[in-house]
């Protein structure tokens, strides 16, 4: 899933500041999860931002609403009433499901009211952490199932540097050597001797190298 | 006298452009280089032109220094992050490089590296702010320098299409200009009429302009140009004047050469751009009285 981090207090007030009527949106997918950006923290971000507003003696009306996915022109369209009546949308999505409200609605000001972090994964209550790059042209079939672009520091291909060290990395002892964890796995699997093979300089244009991406698919597009 | 001086002087200069060989043979550029010494005040040298990986524009430069030409080296940020630049920048300085144009690296897509990875850390503003930063004293993490380099910094215009496009290219320049341009190379001029223009608008952002005379080298290459980049002003006349001459590639020379002569008249520089064919740059000169 794509991770988002709530902005902080004072950045979102600022975005607000201008407006009178806004409108709150949340997404149903990614973000809440993730617990940045759902119906819930739709719901807490809009009481603290009206409690802002009261103590400095200003009024902001705030219409919240969650849509079922903001990534998707087809949810996006059911703002139209809503978005009429406001000067401003902020949005809890990813960005972007921000950026979909922006191709939607041309004349309104759109607002990120979090940091959209990365795709990850959760490995315990309350933890997220990075995993895929999406460097489009997976290896995971040949390291073992674990990523080497995006959790080795390095993002290096061949096997751990000089500095990983009894199973972390040298950035920071709370870091996993990804090259580490791609090793035992490969033992686990008795898949040693792949280890041995040479992946030779990447193709970097599958990733964002190559300049903003786009899938098509003909048999679908009309 | 130095490049700096003669633009602080009002001086018209005249700049070359030369790339650096892919491989380590510098035979053919430093006999090129030779053959226009003391008739150029400096010797611009891309850095990795059109994504084709070479010798870089700090190995050239220094060779130029060897030779006792003044070198202008590009410098841009897709293939370096700001650390490495800003090495690079301390480097050519030490080095006696005195000059850099800060230009935006052209699409990987084109050149011979298309699987690289892009580094695109810092844009043209940033990486002009950066080289003030360091003549100020202090790298960009504000940490103070032992010793800071001193170097005169231009930017240049990339190709406009119609007025909006010069419009929003003439506002960038003056972002430039303001994070410390020193001078800027226009795109390749065809026309002396389209130039006047041009400048009218561009002398407001008050540093030198040295406008680029781009070699034509054949009649195919001058209607390539005006099939594809309409707007950059190759005229039916130049390409009937190519193809009617009895010489067509002294033709050529001499069209570069008058339009450099041309704009003596009008810039403060010029640059002239001649791809592969370095060793006619005498000819050129010649025919530009220069
Ligand atoms: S190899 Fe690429 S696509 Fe596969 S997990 Fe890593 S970053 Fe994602
Ligand atoms: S220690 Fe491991 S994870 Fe860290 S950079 Fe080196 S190889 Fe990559």
């Amino acid at each position: 899933m794509i991770t988002a981090e709530r902005k902080p207090m004072e950045e979102i007030v600022e975005c607000a500041r201008n407006f009178s009527r806004v409108l709150l949106v949340g997404c149903n997918e990614c973000v809440t999860v993730c617990a940045a950006g759902g119906r819930k923290e739709v719901g807490l971000l809009a009481s603290a931002l009206r409690m802002h507003f009261m103590k400095e003696g200003k009024n902001l009306e705030i219409i919240e609403t969650t849509l079922e996915r903001q990534c998707d022109p087809e949810y996006i369209d059911e703002l139209a009433d809503s978005v009429g009546q406001v000067d401003a949308v902020l949005s809890m999505a990813c960005g972007c499901g921000v950026q979909e409200i922006a191709r939607r609605y041309k004349d309104k000001h759109v607002f990120p009211m979090v940091n959209t972090k990365f795709m990850g994964a959760s490995e315990r209550q309350g933890v997220w952490a990075e995993r895929c790059q999406g460097c489009g042209d997976c290896v995971l079939g040949i390291t073992g199932g674990i990523c080497p672009i995006a959790r080795c520091s390095k993002r290096i291909l061949n096997g751990p540097c000089g500095g990983s060290t009894g199973g972390k990395c040298e950035i920071s002892p709370d870091v996993d050597c990804a090259w580490q964890l791609i090793w035992d796995r490969m033992k686990s699997l008795g898949q040693e001797d792949r280890y041995e093979e040479v992946m030779g300089a990447r193709d970097w244009r599958t990733s964002r190298d190559g300049g903003p991406r786009r899938i098509i698919r003909e048999d679908m597009a009309l | 006298m130095s490049l700096k001086k003669r633009l602080s002087k009002g001086e018209f200069v005249v700049l070359a452009e030369m790339n650096p060989p892919k491989g380590v043979d510098i035979t053919r550029l430093l006999s090129s280089a030779r053959l226009i010494k003391g008739r150029v005040d400096g010797v611009v040298i891309p850095d990795m032109d059109v994504g084709v990986m070479r010798m870089s524009a700090l190995g050239g430069g220094v060779l130029m220094n060897q030779l006792g030409m003044e070198a202008v080296i590009h410098v841009y940020g897709r293939d370096r992050n700001s650390m490495a630049i800003q090495g690079d920048i301390l480097a050519a300085h030490v080095l006696g490089i005195q000059n850099l144009i800060v230009t935006t690296g052209e699409d990987m897509a084109n050149g011979d590296h298309p699987s690289a990875k892009v580094v695109d850390e810092l844009d043209v503003v940033g990486l002009l702010s950066a080289v003030q930063s360091l003549e100020d004293g202090a790298d960009l993490s504000g940490i103070a320098l032992e010793g800071s380099p001193s170097l005169l910094t231009g930017c240049a215009i990339e190709a406009y299409k119609d007025d909006a496009s010069l419009e929003k290219e003439l506002e960038l320049a003056a972002k430039k200009v303001e994070a410390g341009a020193e001078f800027i190379i226009t795109p390749p001029v065809y026309d002396l009429k389209s130039f006047d223009s041009f400048y009218a608008k561009a002398s407001a952002l008050k540093v030198p302009i040295i406008p680029t005379v781009f070699l034509i080298k054949s009649v195919g290459v001058a209607r390539y140009i005006a099939r594809n980049e309409p707007w950059a002003g190759v005229s039916d006349d130049l390409i009937k004047r190519i193809r009617q001459a009895a010489d067509r590639e002294n033709e050529c020379l001499k069209i570069a050469g008058e339009l450099a002569a041309g704009l003596r008249e009008k810039a403060q520089g010029v640059k002239i751009v001649t791809i592969g064919w370095e060793t006619k740059l005498p000819v050129i000169l010649d025919y530009a009285g220069m």
